[in-house]
């Protein structure tokens, strides 16, 4: 296209000035990428680290804020009572945490003893072995699922260690599984306790008051979830006597999901904003360099009046132009944000999540083009319509 | 070129008033006049006598205010812009004093440009200004771009452009104005063959050595036509 090829000629015989121009644009766009790109990161990290968590069940417990916590605690009898009589509740399972020295043979070191169901609130995956299954709950056997870190302290040599034995107290467990390492960062590293056994074996063997403290609840149907959880919170006050005072607060991964939402939520504004803002600054400029490039060509605009150029051809020529110097620029921004966004996932998000997320090519693509079309529409029209309307006998008559 | 008519202008009181505010500057009062095929005609008059504003409705840049105007047989008065855009395009060719090429634009494309306007695919615009830029004796400068060419080479170039349509008829404005006596007698030279060729060409001058090169000479006068006639000395 020939229009393409006179554009890029007149865009080229002004580097400086068309440099200056997209800076806006460079600048608007590359910002835009960049938070896109860390954005999504972020979200590809939360969601990695997240994705092992059930989403059929919820916890719930005192909250802390409460002066008489403990009058609060939730009871065996409690969750037995809520299994029978609130709808949707499949299963109840007490929480709780013994801190023990956790011995094998002189490897030792202290752990927290907690007890699981065999759907697990957080199924992330096995290095040996294999879960509690149901007829490790129904007999309350004496197993252990163990993390990574615990394996590591209490089998130096490494190796599968299912079948073998370790010691908390008088108690002796047989090891079942061991949980695969939690990717690097913070967000995986603790999800899951250390040494877990058979919640009714745990019950037997530390829960000697009937104060299990807090609860985990698997749903029927985990859309109905906000409300079970709901009639959950009541049904307990219920049962602690209505007394003044009473508070519950419940957790699952629909909460933590919205939380973080949110979080992204409140960026994408930003983001829109600081794209609106540029789009508009940088808009401004490329009008601007437009009509000084339309003043400046009047003579030669003229001249191809008078050859026979028709308005719409003269139209295409200066729109084509502001089109590339968009174009450019927010090709420029795009490669800017993508590196930058790139880099800080590289040498932060991923370091501290473990997480790689993918760079989000079609959006980043879709936003760059998105500016183009949108500026050039908006400020590249103008000047374009100015030359085409233009009479040949005053452009010619230009010095 | 076609043959349905052998006039090349018909021009019938044609008059131009432009308005300045309130006052109306009256620069054409009726001019009639008739160029036929292959003529070779100068217009001659000092500034002021509407010769500039005759060039501009001869070349279909602005319109007559009244009387009609026949271009190749086309009635051109009432065309809208775009309608005379594409007349310009296919029927006239313009040579300017100052040549007004496409700077950092060499010398063929610069002669490929009107038929770029007109939708001539890439490889027959090359094929053509390559014709065309041979016919004005510059075959070997096309991919010079116009600053590595002199001022009559130039001109060559800008008669090329506007050739290469095979337009009706050729207007030159001033052709000669920015160049030296040895360059304008080659350009001048040039129009001759042109004209010898069978094109028809309108030369617009104040200088009666150029207008001398033609066959008749239109005088004009406080926007009338004041003689109309072979040169002196014919």
């Amino acid at each position: 296209m020939i229009y393409f090829e006179e554009a890029l000629r007149v865009l080229f015989a002004n580097k400086v000035r068309s440099l200056l121009t997209m800076t806006g644009l460079i600048i608007g766009v590359g910002a835009v990428i960049a938070i896109q790109v860390l954005g999504s990161s972020m979200a590809g990290a939360v969601n990695g680290a997240l994705g092992n968590m059930a989403d059929n069940s919820f916890i719930v417990a005192p909250n802390g804020v409460q002066g008489n916590f403990r009058r609060a605690a939730i009871k065996l009898t409690d969750i037995t009572a809520i299994e029978q009589d609130v709808p949707n509740i499949e299963q109840g399972i007490p929480l709780g945490g013994q801190n023990f020295l956790i011995q094998n043979g002189h490897h030792q070191a202290r752990y927290f003893l907690t007890p699981d169901s065999s759907q697990p609130f957080n199924d992330s995956p096995l290095l040996y072995g294999r879960r509690f299954t149901s007829s490790d709950i129904a007999d309350a056997t004496n197993v252990a699922v163990i993390s990574y870190r615990s394996y590591q302290k209490l089998f130096p040599h490494g190796g599968d260690p299912t079948g073998r034995s370790i010691y908390a107290g008088i108690h002796r467990y047989v090891v079942v599984g061991v949980l695969a390492a939690p990717k690097r960062g913070f967000i995986n590293a603790q999800f899951g306790g250390d040494i877990t056994i058979p919640y009714t074996t745990y019950v037997n063997q530390y829960v000697h008051d009937g104060v299990a403290g807090a609860a985990r609840f698997i749903v029927a149907d985990a859309s109905r979830m906000n409300l079970t959880e709901i009639a959950v919170m009541k049904q307990l006050k219920v049962l602690h006597g209505n007394q003044k005072g009473l508070q519950y607060q419940t957790f699952d991964k629909s909460q933590l999901t919205k939380g973080i939402n949110g979080i992204f939520g409140v960026l994408t504004i930003v983001v829109a904003l600081i794209g609106a803002v540029s789009l508009v600054v940088a808009g401004i400029g490329v009008m601007n360099i437009m009509l000084v490039s339309v003043t400046e060509r009047t003579r030669e605009i003229g001249v191809r009046k008078a050859i026979g150029a028709r308005r719409g051809q003269i139209l295409a020529q200066f729109f084509i132009e502001a089109l590339l110097l968009c174009g450019f620029g927010c090709g420029m921004g795009l490669a800017i944000g993508l590196s930058i966004g790139w880099i800080v996932n590289q040498f932060a998000i991923v370091k501290v999540t473990g997480y790689v997320a993918p760079l989000p090519w079609v959006e980043s693509l879709l936003i760059a083009g998105a500016f183009t079309i949108v500026v050039t529409l908006a400020f590249g029209t103008y000047p374009a319509y100015r030359a085409a309307r233009l009479d040949p006998i005053e452009a010619l008559r230009y010095e | 070129m076609n043959n349905q008519t052998p006039l090349a202008i018909d021009v019938r009181d044609v008059t131009k008033t432009y308005s300045m505010g309130s006052l109306e500057v009256q620069a054409l009062s009726g001019v009639t006049f008739t160029i036929a095929r292959g003529e070779y005609v100068a217009v001659m008059g000092p500034s002021g006598s509407g010769k500039s504003t005759l060039m501009n409705v001869l070349g279909c840049l602005d319109r007559a205010t009244t009387g009609s105007y026949r271009l190749d047989g086309v009635d051109v008065s009432e065309l809208d812009d775009n309608r005379l855009a594409e007349i310009r395009l296919r029927k006239l060719g313009f040579v300017f004093q100052g040549f007004n090429l496409l700077a950092r634009t060499d010398a063929l494309k610069n002669v490929a440009l009107p038929l770029f306007y007109a939708g001539v695919p890439g490889r027959e615009r090359t094929a053509a200004a390559q014709r065309q830029l041979a016919e004005v004796g510059l075959g070997d400068r096309a991919h010079h771009k116009p600053n590595e060419l002199s001022g009559g080479q130039q001109q060559r170039v800008a008669i090329a452009r506007a050739l290469v349509n095979d337009p009706a008829v050729l207007l030159a404005d001033e052709p000669t104005g920015n160049l030296d006596s040895k360059t304008s007698e080659e350009i001048m030279a040039l129009f001759a063959t042109l004209n010898a060729r069978g094109r028809t060409i309108i030369l617009v001058s104040h200088d009666e050595g150029v207008a001398n090169h033609a066959q008749r000479i239109i005088r004009l006068r406080d926007g009338l036509i004041v003689s109309d006639g072979p040169p002196a000395g014919r």
